[in-house]
């Protein structure tokens, strides 16, 4: 049995005001990096939301283009028939994809982009909330953009200037940027002329997506071959690249924030204690027991706080999406491991300064008369 | 020093020889104990007496491990505790010793119980085996009761009684007290008083008092008187009429009134005591 007298437990938690204070504040600092990092994770999810939830194996988009994100794809008419041909190959879904505004006759506007797709084929909206699939002269519009435009089916919709019909309403397409709105292809074509950007491939069963990629690369020398996980991940890295630096510039304030809430506590925690740490010196406690109750002292105080942010972090993503429907925060399990690696080199580089002064602390000291 | 010297050192609870300690270099060096030579018996209790600034507190210090000497040595078990590495110090003062301190110096965040029990946790002991002699050691002061209680919930007797559980939960060998009454009345200050000499009599405890307190030369087995750094020891004290100061009647100011010999710790007492000792010699005796 080596269960000790929790001194630093009873230290920390004995002062409740200052150990709230204390708490709070360093679980508002990694809150705030668990939120950015939630939002940016968000934005992740509903950017490649179209391309994670195509049933295509293989995306083939113009040689050099990676992403449909801040891209312009234009492929030859005649490519889709040459991937058809590709052995492997189950089906190919050519899109159109065009980026634009759309708007509401009461003045609204939204950036969008337009997918123009064959209906009953892949392409289209991944689920349809309610309404129908468009027809020639016909839009699906993503549910939260016709909240925000006040649209319903059956309202008229401005899309590339060109008036069309609600025919039905999408999910998970709109994001804190923009929106996904789908026409036909030949609505598309029509209204912004003859447009083939990507061919969606699937595989034929017992094909893997990795074999149809390099098949199809050697097939069509001419455009960029990629599985749709590649995909993905290179419309990921578009947006991080844009947003990364800001996002480190965020997180290293939060977590300064959260260092100097830590250190200012312990800090002030030690000196306030100092007469006692010079009594438990003068009692036989050695310098590695006093530095043990400063540590104890910071891993409590990151410990509860990792904990109250991170529960935090789940009521505050639910208020903002609820408020906010665009936003979506997604705090990952990869984020919260980060926050906590992070809150424990802040916990650790807080209690080097008190513990200087612990360990140099004179046991004499507790002789020293108060009064 | 002599064979016989030593050997009563080496069976003594705590002895001392030639223990001096300078603060200061040069011009401004201050010596506050100078060659001190001490030996103290299980189950002795030894006050140390002297006026303020005489190097009381400086003695103690060094005789419990926490003030480096500038020469001399602490000989306990055998050994002399500033010849072993400073690394094993604090667990010496761990078992070794037990201090009572004039302001308790109890911790705040902690239970009666939580104090006495981290001092036997300081010795190595954990866990239930340390809850069980912290209890004992409560028990033993009166205090099975209060265990629970914060020093802020107790009064300045069961503060020191604490104190004193605190003490002794290690069984230590030599309990050192720093001016432990001072901060009690009088009630209080018995009480206490009582308790160290039981842990001498019925432990065989050394008790070494560091104490302006006449109230305690009732349990002192030796008195000794520290004045400018030097311990002498005093068969028989007086206390000065005018600011209640133990003396010695040898060589201090006295007044001869109506057949009584009135000691005092200088001119200035005496001076004023003359003025009108109406003022002060009701309704004690200051005799010898």
């Amino acid at each position: 049995m080596t269960h000790r007298v929790p001194l630093a437990r009873r230290y920390l938690f004995g002062e409740r005001r200052r150990a709230l204070l204390s708490t709070a504040g360093v679980a508002v600092a990694l809150l705030l990096v668990l939120i950015l990092d939630g939002i940016f994770a968000g934005a992740m999810r509903q950017v490649t939301a179209y391309v994670r939830s195509s049933p295509a194996a293989v995306i083939v988009s113009q040689r050099g283009v990676r992403t449909m994100h801040m891209s312009n794809s234009a492929l030859p008419a005649d490519l889709a028939a040459q991937a058809r041909a590709v052995e492997g190959v189950g089906w190919v879904a050519p899109i159109g994809f065009v980026s634009g505004v759309v708007g509401a006759q009461t003045g609204g506007r939204q950036l969008s982009y337009v997918i123009g797709y064959t209906p009953g084929q892949p392409g289209g909206p991944h689920h349809l909330v309610s309404g129908s699939a468009p027809v020639d002269g016909e839009a699906v519009i993503d549910q939260i953009a016709a909240v925000q435009l006040g649209l319903h089916i059956g309202d008229q919709v401005r899309v590339l200037g060109v008036w069309l019909q609600v025919s039905g309403l999408a999910e998970g397409g709109t994001s804190i940027v923009n929106t996904t709105t789908f026409v036909t292809a030949a609505e598309l074509d029509r209204i912004h002329g003859p447009t083939i950007s990507y061919l969606l491939v699937g595989a034929q069963p017992g094909t893997s997506a990795t074999a149809l990629r390099d098949t199809l690369t050697a097939a069509l020398p001419d455009a960029t071959v990629q599985t749709r996980a590649q995909f993905a991940n290179q419309e990921a890295a578009v947006v991080a690249d844009m947003s990364a630096d800001v996002m480190r510039i965020m997180a290293i304030i939060g977590f300064a924030i959260a260092l100097a809430v830590v250190c200012l506590t312990l800090f002030t925690a030690t000196l306030a204690r100092r007469r006692d740490y010079g009594i438990i010196k003068a009692l036989g406690a050695g310098g590695g027991r006093l530095a043990g109750i400063v540590i104890a002292q910071a891993a409590w105080t990151i410990t509860v706080a990792l904990a109250t942010s991170v529960a935090l972090a789940f009521v505050v993503g639910r208020v903002v999406e609820a408020v906010a429907p665009t936003i979506t925060i997604a705090i990952e399990p990869a984020s919260v491991l980060r926050v906590a690696i992070g809150a424990a080199v802040i916990g650790a580089a807080s209690a080097l300064a008190p513990l200087r002064r612990v360990v140099a602390v004179d046991p004499a000291s507790a002789f020293r008369r108060t009064s | 020093m002599t064979t016989t010297a030593t050997t009563a050192v080496a069976a003594a609870a705590l002895g001392t020889r030639g223990l001096s300690k300078t603060f200061g270099h040069g011009d401004l060096a201050v010596t506050a104990v100078r060659a001190v030579d001490l030996t103290v018996a299980p189950g002795e209790v030894v006050l140390v007496d002297g006026p303020s600034g005489s190097g009381k507190t400086t003695l103690l210090l060094m005789l419990g491990a926490l003030l480096e000497p500038t020469a001399g040595s602490v000989i306990v078990d055998g050994d002399d505790i500033w010849a072993l590495p400073e690394r094993r110090r604090p667990s010496l003062r761990a078992r070794h010793f037990g201090f009572v301190f004039q302001d308790f110096n109890l911790l705040g965040a902690l239970s009666a119980a939580e104090n006495v029990t981290l001092a036997a946790n300081l010795a190595g002991t954990t866990g239930r085996a340390a809850r069980e002699l912290a209890a004992a050691a409560l028990e033993r002061v009166g205090l099975g009761h209060r265990t629970d209680f914060r020093p802020d919930q107790l009064s300045g007797g069961e503060k020191q009684r604490v104190a004193v559980a605190r003490a002794l939960v290690n069984n230590p060998a030599v309990i050192l007290a720093d001016e432990p009454t001072a901060n009690l009345d009088a009630a209080n200050g018995r009480q206490v008083a009582r308790l160290l000499r039981a842990l001498a009599d019925d432990d065989h405890r050394a008790v070494i008092i560091v104490t302006h307190d006449n109230r305690l030369h009732d349990i002192a087995d030796r008195i000794l008187w520290l004045e400018d750094g030097a311990l002498r020891q005093l068969d028989t004290l007086a206390t000065d009429p005018v600011c209640h100061m133990a003396v010695t009647p040898a060589d201090r100011p006295h007044i001869e009134l109506d057949g009584t010999v009135w000691w005092f710790c200088s001119a200035g007492c005496r001076d004023e005591f003359a003025a009108a000792p109406a003022r002060f010699t009701s309704p004690q005796k200051c005799v010898p």
